[in-house]
């Protein structure tokens, strides 16, 4: 049976965050590690390409980082941040792109079940959350994306490097105001989400999860890679 | 089977000699698995300036898909001497026509051998594994 690393840090600085899912995405093992995480303060992300004047609620966020993942800003706040970093060889990131958000989707799906929330992909419907200019990832649907109550849910980006992806996913429990509109699970703790989506992932993909911390050498790595992600020169490169 | 006048790299870049040249390029499979058969999927290319110095295998640019960021990786070292500047407007053209008009970087390399890369039928493999 594969065994994944599980990392979980709550209230942790932003460039400590972005640094250590890079460090992981360069040099963690051949197993996947995962993630789960919050932030304090609350922070802003911005998808790499997105332009810093395209997010008009970027001045209102607190931090602002800017991830090496794609897609839209998530506001860090309310929220349950995780991230999978794994080769692109593992079943669950083979083959085409848009497969894999399906089959991590479709986990995240699994733990939203336990609530009675039906979410499911998208397809055609139109979203209710959907809203032009903000530049927010929430207000911005494909028809991959998780949606329940006619509203998208989950935020996903991946990053594909050297062999290797991190998907950063990004689940809206209390929400916040430059995210308006979007799923919530209200009234969910972060922490018992976390364990939700745990369960849903052994049980599902037949894996053991054991709880670990970064390798010295990851440490080392993250700390290094930590600064760029609150330097103005990345924050505001486009 | 996949154009044989040109050789290609296991991240999907090919590279095909054009007299002292080397244009360098992603394949259809690349394509494909970015876009899932869409061309609206495909929404950011950042390519080299010319100049630049590149090692074999280093990266030279980054496309997003719907959601995901790529790196672009050089199959051979050289020196950067063209881009193809209209990709990064007009990224639909990578699907369209990967192996001719959707070229993204011409390349003077330090040594004109490709022997070192896959030829078809290897990465016809080679994808074929990767599934």
């Amino acid at each position: 049976m594969e065994t994944w690393r599980v990392i979980t840090t709550w209230g942790a600085p932003p460039d400590f965050n972005m640094g250590l899912d890079e460090a992981l995405l360069r040099a963690g093992p051949a197993a996947p590690t995962l993630r789960l995480y919050t932030w304090s303060p609350d922070t802003l992300s911005l998808g790499y390409f997105q332009r810093h004047a395209d997010v008009p609620g970027v001045d209102r966020a607190g931090a602002v980082v800017r991830r090496v993942t794609g897609g839209g800003a998530i506001h860090h706040t309310g929220e349950l941040t995780f991230s999978i970093s794994a080769p692109l060889a593992h079943p669950l990131y083979r083959g085409p792109v848009a497969e894999s958000y399906a089959r991590v989707h479709g986990l995240v799906a699994r733990a939203l079940a336990h609530y009675g929330v039906l979410a499911q992909l998208r397809g055609a419907a139109a979203l209710e959350s959907d809203r032009p200019g903000t530049g927010m990832c929430f207000h911005v649907s494909t028809e991959l994306d998780l949606v329940w109550e006619g509203r998208k849910g989950l935020g996903s980006a991946q990053r594909r490097t050297g062999g290797r992806v991190l998907h950063h996913g990004s689940i809206k429990l209390a929400g916040s105001e430059l995210e308006t509109g979007v799923a919530t699970l209200a009234g969910i703790d972060e922490q018992e989400f976390a364990g939700r989506l745990l369960d849903a992932i052994g049980r599902e993909l037949g894996v053991a999860l054991e709880r670990g911390v970064p390798t010295p050498a990851e440490r080392e790595l993250a700390r290094e890679l930590a600064p760029r992600y609150v330097d103005p020169a990345f924050v505001r490169r486009r | 089977m996949r154009p044989n006048d040109r050789k290609y790299l296991d991240s999907h870049e090919w590279a095909k000699l054009d007299g002292d040249t080397v244009l360098i390029g992603i394949t259809d499979y690349a394509v494909q698995k970015l876009s899932n058969g869409n061309d609206s999927d495909l929404v950011y290319c950042d390519l080299p300036e010319a100049g630049r110095s590149l090692d074999a295998g280093e990266t030279f640019g980054e496309i997003e898909s719907v959601k995901a960021v790529s790196d672009l990786n050089s199959p051979v070292a050289g020196e950067v001497v063209e881009v193809n500047s209209t990709i990064e407007e007009h990224l639909e053209v990578l699907s369209e026509d990967p192996w001719n008009k959707g070229w993204l970087i011409r390349v003077k390399p330090t040594a004109k051998s490709l022997d070192h890369l896959m030829d078809a039928e290897a990465y016809e493999e080679h994808v074929a594994k990767e599934g």
